[in-house]
């Protein structure tokens, strides 16, 4: 009988911590119960999980922690339907499973030595936040490297605690931006894609990673063309409706590419050869 | 190991002594369908109709447990509540008796995908390792019949442990692997006659097949009508919708995972899944880059003329056996959409 | 038939007004028809009409919806026409029907029985009332009653019963209905009614082409079966779960099911489902007085309210 571990036996996690970023996203902070398991955990920034909650179902996250900083695993859960609407009922102490890593990651070796932008939308900052925080443990490691990360209001914004450290450090440049002014609210105000255009980066030795809603990424997209990134300059992290998340269950496919396996980062180089069935 | 022969009114003796030490399955008529099930002897087996289901469900069942789970208090911190997962693996010594060869080639579509160095679904391999094949020579194709446009035929050896093909009085049996040899042993040896029978059979098959048409052009027109709208509502307009095509098919392996709890235990559950309704990509926000049968139709035959032979060395994840044609309750015919996709030429967008 | 070419033409008339037409042609291989949506005049010449156009083109209606559709029907197919009307599934301006009368259709399912098979069909001869298909080299000859699906022999609506252009003369006789079926099979003990359907429904793999067969079915994709809010249905195989959907499925066309029998022709693996629904229809129309889709301006019973209902004696006094 063939030996091989099992892929869709998942580990049983712990939640620790629970936090609520914005009324509809709330981070899980996980740490399995196997302690030789999570010792033995490696992950890439940009990986995948499918956390579950037994008897509702598995839903597919990022692991927005990095893997320098390994004494949880943090996955940050909108609120959207069945599995998620299940984990934000759980607290600290409860159980989950955790199928991971899955997919692909960022290519943080090839990212060495240039300057980063990071443009997050909303709860597009999770995937965002892993590889930034990794890059900052590796500072020496990286160009300059800006974040611009908007919500619709003060209020969704997620990784607020964090935020002020963020601003506050010289070795990046931070610009928080929200929809439309809101009293107390003193940073920038407008739409991503303009405040972007507005940060005015420049494309020489740079790479842009972006993830948002779509409509955002679309726009964010045409503004990073506007300022002269090449198509191989862009880098995104998609999502999908993933079961398997091993590439075998025929779900998540573009065309032939599996988006659990050969995602979820893409750059835009890759994603505007494969056909148009995002 | 020579050719072995059984005749037809000790065909019953023969699977009864199989089903003593293997799950025989075999075609069984139910109602005007052709099903299988376990060999019983009180119920006659059908060889002369094609099965309607295909024998996928050997390998790969409609329903199967990946893993059972239970909730517990903690008995030293009652507040806590802890789970208790264990892994199930399903799987026990199977032969199928009277599937065709495009039946068991089928299955060498899952296991490029199911057990590659990647991964390997140990709950697939349980039972593929486990599940021989005797195959049952076409005597001449159906007019769905279309094995040898996707590199079968109808008394191909391909997959199968063994051959069975109808002569004069029963069946000769001609063993492929050693498995295989295995099942025929308590059999008499075939006869010279019966031998060179059984010979002529196969070749008159393989003869009454049509001429293939030429499908390599299939991989990148199928690819280049992708954005063609009006093509894909043409050939998906009579479409229903429903999942015939999917779960008949020997090739067709998509499957969901869905969790069922009954009070505090319960399964998590690997059941097929059919890529022709439009649950199956539909995400939570509401958005489905798949939301016509327009679009899930180029999905599946995308997938299975394009897609799956660029990443599988050229093979088509078809195996011909006319089933989605057959069974179709408004007969959409993936020849036709193939053929078409291969015809017409690409439209060019304007400006 | 003879009036295919004058249909040809009323639909070419039409064609410039309307996105598409659904109508059927010749399928792949002689026995079989197959829907046909035209949208060109060269399309409109694959049409055809005959015996073996069984499909119930209603179905894609509501799927159409927002769109000018033409569709061709029989006389059982215009009452499921008329049940989406009656519903407000579909609107009349966008609907033009082209209503013809019928005198039966062929069940291939009988066909299979006869020859054993239905792989080897060669060519298919039609008279006024009979079929001959050749298969395998043999002709088999047939009377179209004989072969004819079980709906016809109890057909009471020939002609169909709504069109903006109907072909051919409309046909009066009609058959009689006292669901002679029905009532046999209620004569069974419970535990052998159970076994029966517990027995069919074992085989069936979930494909769900009943439902989508279904004119009236539109739910799709809402399904109670497939739905995890509400949570009525495991995924598991079991014949518990698969007879507690069509059990749903059942209730759930009480009043509205026309007996067009797709669900049941549908079936890949030939589960009887049509008695089930004419059970229920029995029912309703018994204590209703109501067929599905006979009048253009009918209420369905279980979509109406009468504070005293004629046949439902509540009160006991």
């Amino acid at each position: 009988m063939t030996q091989a571990p099992n892929p869709y036996l998942p580990a049983v996690g712990t939640i620790t911590e629970t936090i609520q970023e914005t009324p509809t996203i709330k981070t899980f902070r996980v740490v399995l119960n196997s302690e030789e398991a999570m010792k033995n955990f490696t992950f890439h920034p940009g990986q995948v999980g499918q956390l579950s909650v037994f008897g509702t179902g598995e839903s597919t996250f990022v692991i927005n922690s990095p893997p320098t900083r390994m004494d949880y695993l943090q996955f940050s859960v909108m609120r959207a339907g069945e599995v998620t609407a299940k984990l934000h009922s759980l607290s600290a102490g409860d159980q989950v499973g955790v199928r991971a890593p899955l997919g692909n990651w960022f290519p943080y070796e090839e990212l060495k030595g240039k300057d980063i932008v990071f443009v997050g939308g909303g709860i597009g900052m999770a995937p965002l936040r892993t590889l930034l925080l990794y890059m900052l443990d590796n500072r020496s490691d990286y160009g300059e490297i800006s974040v611009l990360y908007g919500a619709r209001s003060p209020q969704d914004m997620a990784f607020q605690y964090e935020l002020p450290e963020w601003l506050e450090r010289s070795d990046m440049n931070t610009v928080l931006t929200i929809d439309a002014a809101a009293e107390g609210w003193e940073h920038s105000v407008g739409l991503i894609p303009n405040v972007l255009l507005e940060m005015e980066p420049s494309p020489k030795n740079t790479v842009a990673i972006t993830c948002g809603p779509p409509i955002m990424i679309k726009f964010t997209l045409q503004a990073l063309q506007k300022l002269g990134f090449k198509d191989d300059q862009i880098i995104t992290t998609l999502e999908k409706r993933m079961k398997c998340g091993v590439g075998i269950c025929g779900r998540c496919n573009i065309g032939g590419s599996y988006v659990c396996v050969d995602g979820p980062v893409y750059t835009y180089e890759q994603l505007k050869a494969l056909p148009n069935e995002l | 190991m020579a050719d072995k022969f059984v005749a037809t009114n000790e065909l019953g003796s023969w699977l009864a002594a199989l089903s003593d030490q293997y799950r025989t399955l075999v075609p069984r008529r139910e109602g005007d369908a052709v099903v299988f099930q376990p060999f019983e002897e009180s119920r006659p087996v059908e060889l002369d109709a094609r099965p309607t289901k295909s024998p996928k469900e050997a390998v790969f069942p409609q329903c199967e447990a990946l893993l059972t789970f239970a909730y517990n208090k903690n008995p030293e911190t009652p507040g806590r509540v802890e789970v208790a997962v264990t892994e199930k693996m399903g799987g026990a010594p199977t032969v199928v008796v009277g599937g065709r060869p495009c039946d068991a080639s089928g299955f060498f579509t899952f296991d490029r995908v199911y057990d590659s160095e990647r991964v390997k679904d140990l709950n697939y391999l349980h039972r593929r390792e486990q599940t021989l094949f005797v195959s049952l020579v076409c005597e001449k194709p159906a007019t769905t019949c279309f094995c040898n446009w996707v590199g079968g035929g109808p008394a191909s050896a391909n997959g199968s442990d063994a051959l069975m093909i109808p002569v004069d009085g029963g069946y000769v049996l001609e063993s492929l692997t050693d498995s295989g040899g295995k099942l025929l042993e308590g059999l008499s040896d075939a006869s010279d006659v019966q031998t060179k029978q059984a010979q002529s059979v196969k070749s008159a098959a393989e003869e009454a097949m049509d001429k293939a048409p030429d499908l390599s052009a299939a991989q990148e027109q199928l690819l280049a009508h992708f954005d063609d709208a009006e093509f894909w509502e043409e050939q998906s307009g009579k479409c229903i919708s429903c999942g015939t095509c999917t779960y008949l098919c020997p090739t067709c392996y998509c499957f969901n995972i869905t969790d069922e709890q009954f009070g505090h235990e319960g399964v998590r559950l690997r059941t097929w899944d059919n890529c022709m309704s439009s649950l199956f990509t539909m995400e939570a926000s509401g958005h489905n880059p798949r939301p016509t049968k327009a679009h899930r139709l180029k999905n599946r035959v995308g997938h299975k003329f394009s897609y799956y032979p660029s990443l599988h060395g050229g093979n088509i994840a078809c195996c011909g056996c006319g089933r989605c044609i057959k069974s179709c309750p408004a007969s959409v015919d993936i020849r036709a959409i193939v053929l078409n996709a291969i015809a017409t030429p690409v439209s060019q967008p304007e400006g | 038939m003879q009036h295919l070419e004058e249909l040809k033409q009323q639909i070419k008339d039409k064609l410039p007004e309307l996105d598409v037409v659904v109508g059927w042609e010749q399928g792949f291989d002689p026995l079989r028809a197959t829907p046909l949506f035209m949208r060109k005049p060269e399309d409109v010449d694959r049409l055809i009409w005959n015996p073996l156009c069984v499909h119930n083109l209603a179905t894609y209606l509501t799927g159409l919806k927002g769109k000018k559709v033409g569709v061709v029907v029989k006389g059982c197919d215009s009452r499921s026409v008329i049940q989406l009307l009656q519903e407000k599934l579909i609107s009349r301006d966008d609907v033009t029907v082209f209503g013809l009368p019928c005198t039966g259709v062929v069940s291939i399912r009988k066909i299979n029985r006869q020859l054993g098979s239905l792989d080897y069909v060669e060519d298919v001869e039609l008279s006024e009332d009979s079929i001959t298909v050749t298969s395998n080299g043999q002709k088999h000859a047939f009377g179209l009653a004989d072969v004819a699906a079980d709906k016809c022999g109890r057909c009471q609506y020939h002609s169909a019963l709504l069109s903006d252009a109907f072909v051919g003369e409309p046909l009066t006789d009609q058959a009689e209905d006292d669901y002679a079926d029905v009532k046999a099979f209620e004569e069974q003990s419970e535990e052998d009614k159970m076994n029966h359907w517990l027995d069919v429904m074992d085989r069936c793999v979930r494909c769900y082409a009943c439902r989508n067969a279904c004119p009236m079915c539109v739910c799709r994709d809402h399904c109670v079966a497939q739905s995890r809010d509400p949570h009525w249905m495991t995924q598991e195989d079991s014949v518990q779960n698969k007879w507690l959907f069509q059990m749903i499925h059942t209730m759930h066309l009480a009043g509205r099911c026309t007996e067009c029998g797709e669900c049941e022709r549908s079936c890949p693996v030939s589960i009887p489902l049509l008695l089930l629904r004419r059970k229920m229809n029995k029912e309703i129309n018994e204590l209703f007085d109501y067929k599905a889709g006979t009048l253009i301006d009918g209420k369905p019973p279980l979509m109406s309210f009468k504070v005293e209902e004629e046949n439902i004696n509540e009160r006991g006094w």
